[in-house]
């Protein structure tokens, strides 16, 4: 009993290949707490993708469950809403594996003009970093979750899906490429006129007020990139299959993640997958809004009783949560 | 002919332990994003914590690097009694409005004057680490610098059966630290400000613009007075007293290091293990107090660290299966 060693040496910093610490860059050089060891830290910006791998899933909603899910100023422009995983092999964040909500969207901006986007209402990932680097600065809905996403046999023929959180499914499929088109596509799809939005809000420390904001990212590449779409697609790596070629497909609502009650597929039209670079460039608030609350409106936000634990405060421990 | 099964059960609708999607309310309530689904919603309010095992190693940290460690402007470390002991602590969380989880953080005894001249004292966090994602997320509203990580908290053996015990911490792939030991109830010194009311706990917030054009940094302060509401005079830490168990320096094994994405390990500089303090509590944290507010402005040709395309140590690690 009793040994103990402390290991201080910093190999990375000396040869080069980190950025220098936080402790010893001027404050503007920090872009999240904590300040001693950020989350996410500026060697991720600016933000590039390489050879990522989107499996999208295309899916018929009904626009009534969409509207419900889709918070003003924003409006629905489509019921095909794309529902996608990705393998994230090289980025700024580190590998990483994703699953989000894409839904065809308008949003008309405090100066009048209307911008076209994908929407996210849901959005999973299997990692910290990514997480809250998407979350805090532009809005991301993330949060964290087991995904899986392969593609395996024959010429990679056969693709299967999960995602698991706190011990519910929420969403399984697999089934066979056929190379078939699909009988309708998200409307926003190849298009640099549409980009992506999200519905920030930052609350502040004592909950009197929040901040909300809808976050704008162009689809054109930032200037400095050249030009064109900021995802850059490998067309030969194109594969698709349609509704039939989906052999299983289990899709479900939960006590802590509401996607599966919220909006459930009136059709899935089938799946397009593909090979891509991206940039995630800064985005623009197009809309902003402030909330306050009174000592009267906090009565509305107490929702649980003190010390007495319900159905969403008991869910099993993760064996290896997140990270 | 394909399976395809969804199932829209909207828990919100069976049972009143589950509140509706902020969508659905009152937009006063809504705290974060996404307002269709959050990861963590008003049933989280107010928090609280019931027999969570909190196990405090008792460190000796230099003044240099406690200096390093809180920020100045504005905090200034403490210079009184026992200014030298930084609690290095584990807990085991089993019922909290967040579900149960695992987590781990550094605090330091620090001061800030306010331009009013009043002084206000309180534990300083520059390090946190937790298994789940809402608490993270709910932490960091508040200032917290939460991170994700595995951690495991054991005790098992001996005569009481809980006589030994075992803390580890691991975070992309790199174990950070590792204690092993057996309790034997010596005295150990605590940290200068255990069970005073007077002192609070300090977290530096930092809030990013989405176009990264500027971060606030915010000191915010949690006092250790339980809120009015809760009608119980005293600590908002409710230690159990009849649950405490202590290791002496020379009953504990210790292993710690900096890695690629973690510095702890070499910043604190920890010159003796004294020992570790073990007990049981309740606890609530209430909204946290702004004390201290400085915006950092960047050039519009700010451009972070990285290269695009390019990917470096960090970016790196190897993938993880689940979350």
């Amino acid at each position: 009993m009793g040994l103990q060693a402390n290991e201080h040496s910093y190999p990375w910093l000396q040869e080069g290949e980190v950025p220098p610490l936080p402790l010893d860059r001027d404050r503007i050089h920090i872009i999240s707490q904590g300040v001693a060891d950020p989350l996410f830290d500026y060697d991720i910006i600016p933000l590039t993708y390489t050879e990522s791998r989107w499996m999208a899933f295309v899916i018929r909603c009904d626009e009534k469950d969409l509207k419900k899910i889709v918070p003003k100023p924003i409006e629905v422009a489509d019921d095909v809403v794309e529902f996608w995983y990705v393998i994230h092999r090289n980025t700024m964040l580190g590998p990483y594996m994703e699953m989000g909500v894409t839904v065809s969207a308008t949003c008309k901006s405090e100066d009048g003009q209307v911008y076209k986007a994908g929407y996210y209402p849901y959005m999973y990932l299997s990692n910290d970093s990514p997480i809250w680097a998407g979350k805090e600065p532009f809005g991301f809905p993330k949060k964290a979750a087991y995904i899986a996403a392969f593609e395996h046999g024959t010429n990679n023929n056969y693709f299967n899906v999960l995602m698991e959180r706190r011990g519910y499914i929420i969403h399984t499929a697999n089934g066979r490429y056929s190379d078939k088109p699909l009988a309708a596509r998200p409307v926003f799809y190849g298009k640099t006129d549409w980009g992506r939005m999200n519905y920030r809000i930052t609350t502040s420390p004592d909950v009197t007020y929040s901040i909300h904001e809808v976050t704008y990212l162009p689809s054109e590449l930032p200037p400095q990139f050249g030009t064109g779409h900021r995802f850059q697609l490998n067309p030969a790596s194109i594969r698709t299959a349609t509704g039939a070629d989906i052999r299983a497909w289990y899709l479900s609502g939960t006590p802590f993640d509401f996607m599966g009650g919220q909006i459930p597929p009136k059709e899935v039209i089938g799946l397009i997958s593909f090979t891509f670079n991206l940039i995630i460039p800064p985005a623009k608030t197009i809309w902003t809004k402030k909330v306050t609350r009174s000592d009267a409106d906090m009565n509305q936000v107490l929702y649980s009783t003190p010390f007495k634990y319900t159905m969403r405060h008991r869910f099993l421990l993760p064996q290896y949560p997140g990270c | 002919m394909p399976s395809h099964l969804n199932v829209p059960t909207r828990y919100w609708e069976l049972t009143k332990e589950v509140p509706p999607p902020p969508v659905e309310r009152d937009e006063k309530s809504w705290i974060i994003a996404n307002p269709a689904d959050p990861l963590w919603d008003i049933d989280v309010l107010p928090l609280t914590y019931t027999d969570s095992r909190w196990s405090a190693f008792v460190v000796r940290v230099p003044e240099e690097s406690r200096r390093r460690l809180c920020p100045n402007p504005p905090l200034q470390v403490w210079d009184g009694e026992n200014a030298d002991l930084v609690e290095f602590w584990y807990v085991d969380h089993k019922n909290t409005m967040l579900g149960p989880y695992l987590e781990f953080g550094v605090t330091i005894s620090a001061v800030y004057k306010d331009p009013k001249g009043n002084v206000w004292k309180a534990g300083y966090y520059p390090y946190m680490y937790l298994t789940g994602d809402a608490p993270v997320d709910a932490g960091r509203v508040l200032g917290f610098p939460k991170k994700m990580a595995f951690i495991r908290c054991t005790v098992h053996g001996g005569e009481k059966g809980t006589d030994f015990f075992g803390f580890a911490m691991a975070r992309n792939g790199y174990l950070i630290h590792s204690a092993t030991g057996k309790f034997d109830d010596k005295p150990v010194t605590p940290p200068y400000f255990y069970g005073k009311t007077d002192w609070g706990k300090f977290n530096m917030k930092v809030i990013t613009r989405p176009d990264i054009s500027s971060s606030t940094w915010q000191l915010t302060y949690l006092p250790s007075e339980l809120p009015p509401q809760f009608n119980i005079k005293g600590h908002r830490f409710m230690i159990k007293p009849e649950h405490t168990r202590t290791a002496s320096g020379d009953a504990i094994n210790w292993f710690l290091q900096a890695t690629p994405f973690d510095n702890m390990g070499a910043e604190l500089k920890i010159t003796e293990v004294t020992g570790l303090i073990s007990f049981v509590f309740d606890l609530v944290i209430p909204p946290a107090k702004v004390l201290w507010e400085e915006t950092y402005e960047r050039p519009a040709s700010y451009r972070g660290y990285a290269t695009p395309y390019k990917y470096g140590l960090r970016q790196q690690f190897p993938i993880h299966q689940g979350s």
